[in-house]
């Protein structure tokens, strides 16, 4: 498992997680979870928080990709989330189009600036 | 070493365009994903809707593509993507036999004495096609879907594998401007405090 190299993991509605999963980064066997979560109208916060911190956890996690709808339901986390490894990419789903300014990324590295560092 | 306001300057502007990068994968990645999701509908339409789901996951999965994680000198972790090579190859199946064995003319008298060694046979050949038709964990997930599936699914497998390569090198650059964002924070401070002095 190290000489492959590190997981790709989704978190997100049916048609995102069958879409990366026809792409070939799913894993499910017997033995060890699976790198996906599928997030349906039923699906709790709580079950989303604790899969994301779940794969933050395994270090054989090397990427998170998440729909930023579901992003926001746990915001707090992914805020909370300052390593490099894995490293969490929102994207967006069917129903709700990417928007820059909720991006975590973007949101931090929009804030360090004010009008008072560019006197 | 103290910065000075030419070098701040100069982190910046390269900050700005990887921020400027960033905005233009981010836009491919979108457009390549909706590209993926409508190729998927396309396919659910012809298919059935139950037919694209989830209900169609393989209840064992190994991975095609992993990622490579590189720390660089400077803080930064770059991303690349690995295909992972297949153990063995049981997609193919057998060409199974069919008929009678024996070469010589089957005489009609004969019946009972051969049941036996027919069955026998039989049994062990349903045998063999079993071991070998066991589910490869490692098969195109495109498979799973049935033999035949129509070529909208196939764009839509397309469209995600270059989602995915797309997704690395946005977690490279995401890394990379996560660090520019922490020297360029650091330096800033230490300017201000020195401007204070």
């Amino acid at each position: 498992m190290a000489g492959r190299g590190k997981l790709i993991a989704v978190i997100g509605d049916e048609d995102t997680c069958t879409g990366f999963l026809l792409g070939g980064i799913g894993e499910l066997n017997k033995n060890r979870k699976p790198n996906f979560l599928v997030v349906e109208k039923d699906t709790s916060i709580t079950e989303i928080e604790e899969t994301f911190k779940s794969f933050l956890a395994r270090n054989d996690i090397g990427i998170i990709l998440i729909n930023q709808f579901i992003a926001e339901m746990i915001r707090h986390a992914i805020d909370a989330h300052m390593e490099s490894i894995p490293a969490v990419l929102e994207i967006p789903s069917k129903e709700h189009p990417y928007d820059a300014s909720k991006d975590s990324i973007l949101r931090r590295a929009k804030g360090m600036f004010s009008a008072e560092d560019f006197r | 070493m103290e910065p000075s306001s030419c070098d701040l300057d100069e982190k910046l502007m390269h900050f700005m365009d990887q921020l400027e990068l960033l905005e233009e994968k981010r836009a491919s990645l979108n457009a390549l994903i909706e590209e993926g999701w409508f190729s998927m509908s396309k396919a659910r339409y012809s298919m059935g809707n139950k037919q694209v789901s989830s209900l169609q996951y393989a209840s064992e999965i190994e991975p095609r593509i992993c990622v490579h994680t590189q720390s660089l000198e400077n803080g930064d972790v770059k991303f690349s993507t690995n295909k992972v090579t297949q153990k063995s190859n049981c997609d193919t199946k057998p060409v199974e036999d069919v008929g009678p064995q024996e070469t010589s003319v089957r005489r009609r008298n004969r019946k009972m004495e051969n049941t036996d060694k027919h069955q026998e046979h039989v049994q062990q050949s349903e045998n063999q096609i079993l071991k070998k038709c066991d589910p490869n964990p490692q098969q195109d997930p495109i498979k799973w879907f049935g033999i035949l599936v129509p070529q909208s699914l196939k764009h839509a497998q397309s469209s995600f594998k270059q989602v995915i390569e797309l997704s690395v090198d946005i977690a490279s650059l995401q890394s990379a401007i996560e660090h520019s964002r922490y020297e360029l924070w650091n330096d800033m401070h230490r300017l201000q405090i020195q401007g204070t002095d």
